[in-house]
């Protein structure tokens, strides 16, 4: 089930930033070892950073899943208790990022596992308790409920129950996760809000291949259980120039990806993208659109956050923005009730209620179906929030 | 299984054991007899040997010797329609699909076919994906197909929700496929269950529940087993060993002996079928729901197959096997051929007949295809209806009142909404005035 990115063609016209030609993926290798925050993870001196030691790094373009890949080859190369499984992970994974691992690093790392989630969950629980490495895959997010149990009730609760004497802080749980425009209700969904109740667990989504490797090697390594969730319409189209060394990108923390004083627009994953067209349509409106946009909108400046971890989230960042900016919009994919975006903005209006000068704006998926995140085959282009939502939410926040 | 207990401590210890053996009465209780030696038993014998399989044609389709060729014959021309009817629309939707119309199709005949002939027209079948020759065997058409392919406005099984292949019919007592695997398993039992509790279908109409032998690995299977089978109920688990789940062949699926070794661990009558002879599974599973039925107890029915095809159109096996394997397996072991073989040796059967069923079948797909292609989609407020009965919740209400504010705003003028908009029955406009 190797998944054909089906972006839209631009529009005729106007060269409006799609995935393929967003600005915000480095696309050189300069720009790709000036990614914020990276943290280079050399042997013996871990953590160094220093300037000498970034000219002679090297870079290769990558997508997604070629740059997921290249985090557990790394990990599988420096930790000999890492192994990685999952439903048909051995012949590559369905959606290829597991491709190699097998025939390089043997089946006794790189294997199968027996179709069950909630199995693989609790696999994982039992190697990470040992001590040891886990990286499983949940082929799609839409299946990760049967995991459900095992994810909330074992991995976030082991080390608070046992007094700190155990923990899995070695488990690492990969799942593809949001909309790819053909997927619908079971192959779309964003199930991340539901783990948002689950203290003990982090919940990390990268946006771009070298997020990916440097998120998922933070992950692999960090000392609790981690979900990452990697949105699968990005594994072929986001490509990067990845550097090729060690390297990682911190956890909890929020990405600034262009700052502004106006309006603060906080999301992540695919919507990243969306979020850079509604923002270009807003200054430079297609003629289509011209009539609609308010002239007093389109010089407004905008700050775009990807916030990267969902649990525990970047308040500070977030904070600090919306001090500046008075005005915030969040936008997911999931379903607004149970939201990620509605935990948020409680937090926000509650430490910058004197600030504020609109309510917080919600742009999701709408909830077809109560909490959960169905994505109707047939009605996708309406139930994703796509760039014409994000712009008609900018304005709305923007002229409150 | 376990009748097969003492024989297998036999060839273990190489001494016929009897039950005089067991000296020492049983546990207390249990009619487990007290035994002094330390004995340890497995589906997984030393000798290699495993659960025979039931099997009536050989793979030229003559009937193997001492087998029963279940009647009526009538039954057995019309499986052999129902049966060539699924290759070729896999063929026709495999190669739309493969233009992007559809999102993925795949399929399986002589046990889906086989066993649905071996049902009553009411038993209330739970399916996996690859089960749409039971309605075709039941009588819903080709043009219904089309549609939930589609995904168009007479997609009453769906709405236009889900994937293609995701049937559903309450009239053809059909439940509504979904993609999470498993889950209809426990369901089944609950299905078969409320047959039992209703007075004008008991001893009737049994739940039948299909499902792969890669699902079998969910927690959901085994729940289930145990549900059907310590609640008592009517309730026929079919599963479908095809070999492979996606890329992961069986072999790494379960070190046991198939799953027909977990039926008796449940208590279950269990039988192991040859899943590419249409009358075996004919005679295995008509057997099968007569004891369902008539015990008002789980039966087990595993059939051995072969997925020629891909997993689906979006996956591409030869990356994980050799297309030799898939080739031999067509030429040896044709679950179409085999049957045909046999029809033409009793003469029920000719090539003009081949020639002309076949040349149907293309057009009558054909047609419905064409037909489908042109229906638009469902209106686009049923992308939300259906979450609730009665009152529809506030939050509902605003966020469709939300969509159609957006769409008066940019419905006719946002090129990618004008665009998709033509596609539903209606353009939308219920939103727009
Ligand atoms: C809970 C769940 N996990 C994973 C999947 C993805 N998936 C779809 S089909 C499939 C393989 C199923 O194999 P099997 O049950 O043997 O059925 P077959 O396709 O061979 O008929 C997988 C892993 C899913 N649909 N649901
Ligand atoms: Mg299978």
């Amino acid at each position: 089930m190797s998944t054909e990115a089906a972006i839209e063609p631009p529009p005729a016209g106007g060269h409006v930033p799609s995935i393929a030609t967003s600005t915000l993926l480095r696309s050189t290798r300069e720009a790709a070892l000036k990614t914020p925050s990276i943290r280079w993870c050399d042997d013996p001196q871990v953590g160094s950073s220093s300037s000498v030691l970034v000219d002679s790094r090297e870079t290769r373009k990558m997508n997604t899943y070629q740059a997921v890949r290249d985090a557990m080859s790394i990990a599988l190369n420096k930790d000999e208790t890492a192994v990685v499984f999952g439903e048909d992970v051995a012949f590559g994974g369905v959606f290829r990022c597991t491709m190699g691992l097998a025939e390089e690093f043997g089946r006794e790392r790189v294997f199968n596992t027996p179709l069950t989630e909630q199995g693989i969950a609790g696999f994982g629980i039992g190697l990470a308790a040992m001590g040891q490495t886990a990286i499983a895959e949940i082929q799609f997010s839409d299946y990760i409920y049967p995991a459900f149990d095992q994810l909330v009730n074992e991995a976030a609760k082991l080390r608070y129950r046992s007094g700190g004497q155990y923990n899995v802080g070695g488990l690492t749980i990969r799942t593809p996760t949001m909309a790819v425009g053909h997927g619908g209700l079971y192959h779309s969904q964003s199930p991340e809000g539901f783990f948002l109740g689950a203290a003990g667990l982090k919940i990390v989504i990268p946006r771009s291949p070298i997020q990916a490797k440097g998120l998922l090697l933070a992950s692999i390594r960090d000392p609790n259980p981690v979900i990452f969730m990697e949105p699968k319409i990005l594994y072929r189209s986001a490509i990067e120039q990845v550097p090729l060394d060690d390297y990682e990108l911190p956890l909890s923390q929020a990405e600034i990806l262009t700052s502004g004083s106006d309006l603060t627009i906080l999301t992540y994953g695919t919507p990243v993208y969306t979020c850079e067209t509604a923002i270009h349509h807003l200054s430079q409106p297609p003629p289509s659109l011209d009539a609609l946009i308010p002239q007093s909108v389109r010089s407004a400046s905008v700050e775009l956050i990807d916030l990267r971890t969902i649990l525990p989230w970047d308040v500070d960042t977030v904070v600090k923005s919306v001090q500046k900016t008075g005005r915030l919009l969040i936008v997911h994919e999931a379903g607004r009730t149970g939201g990620v975006a509605g935990e948020i903005a409680t937090e926000i209006q509650k430490r910058c209620f004197l600030r504020l000068e609109a309510p917080v704006h919600r742009v999701t998926g709408w909830e077809d179906s109560e909490i959960s995140t169905p994505v109707a085959l047939q009605y996708e282009k309406f139930y994703i929030p796509d760039a014409v939502r994000v712009l008609d939410g900018i304005i709305k926040a923007l002229t409150y | 299984m376990f009748r097969h207990l003492g024989r297998r401590a036999a060839s273990c210890t190489a001494r016929k054991r009897t039950y005089s053996d067991f000296k020492h009465g049983n546990l207390p209780h249990s009619h487990s007899p007290i035994t002094t030696d330390l004995e340890f038993f497995n589906s997984v014998r030393p000798d290699g040997q495993q659960i025979p399989t039931y099997r009536v044609l050989d793979s030229v389709g003559q009937p193997i010797d001492g087998s029963t060729v279940p009647e009526p014959f009538s039954y057995i021309c019309s499986s052999y329609e129902t049966m060539m009817l699924l290759p070729t629309l896999d063929t026709l939707l495999y190669s739309v699909q493969r233009q992007g119309k559809i999102s993925f199709y795949h399929g399986e005949e002589a046990t889906v076919v086989g066993s649905a002939a071996a049902l009553s027209p009411t038993d209330e079948v739970l399916g996996q994906y690859r089960e749409m020759g039971v309605l075709l065997w039941r009588g819903f058409d080709l043009d219904s197909i089309m549609s939930q392919c589609l995904g168009n406005k007479e997609d009453k099984a769906t709405k236009g929700r889900q994937m293609p292949v995701h049937f559903g019919s309450p009239q053809h007592h059909f439940h509504t496929i979904s993609s999470p695997l498993a889950t209809q398993i426990p369901q089944a039992a609950g299905v078969g269950y409320a047959l039992k509790r209703d007075p004008e279908r008991r001893g009737k109409d049994c739940a039948v529940c299909y499902f792969g032998e890669g699902a079998a690995s969910e927690g959901d299977f085994h729940a289930g087993m145990l549900l059907a089978s310590t609640i008592p109920s009517p309730t026929l688990f079919i599963v479908r060993n095809n070999g492979f789940a996606i890329s992961t062949p069986s072999s790494e699926q379960y070190y046991g002996d198939g799953i027909a070794a977990r039926g008796p661990g449940y208590g279950i009558d269990t039988i192991r079928v040859d899943g590419n002879d249409i009358l075996a599974v004919l005679g295995a599973v008509r057997e099968a729901r007569r004891r369902c039925v008539q015990q008002g107890r789980a039966v087990l029915v595993e059939s051995m197959t072969y997925r020629v095809g891909h997993h689906s159109t979006s996956d591409d096996s030869f990356a994980y096997r050799a297309r030799q394997e898939v080739e031999d397996r067509k030429k040896v072991d044709n679950p179409v051929s085999r049957l045909r073989l046999f029809l033409e040796s009793r003469k029920w059967w000719s090539d003009d007949e081949e020639t002309e069923l076949k040349a149907r079948l293309k057009s009558e797909i054909l047609t419905a295809f064409k037909r489908a292609e042109n229906l638009s989609r469902w209106e686009l407020k049923e992308l939300f209806s259906d979450v609730y009965a009665g009152d529809e919740p506030w939050n509902l209400r605003e966020q469709r009142e939300e969509l159609g504010e957006l769409l008066k705003k940019y419905g006719t003028v946002w090129e990618p909404w004008k665009k998709e908009r033509e596609k539903f029955n209606g353009s939308g406009d219920e939103f727009l005035s």
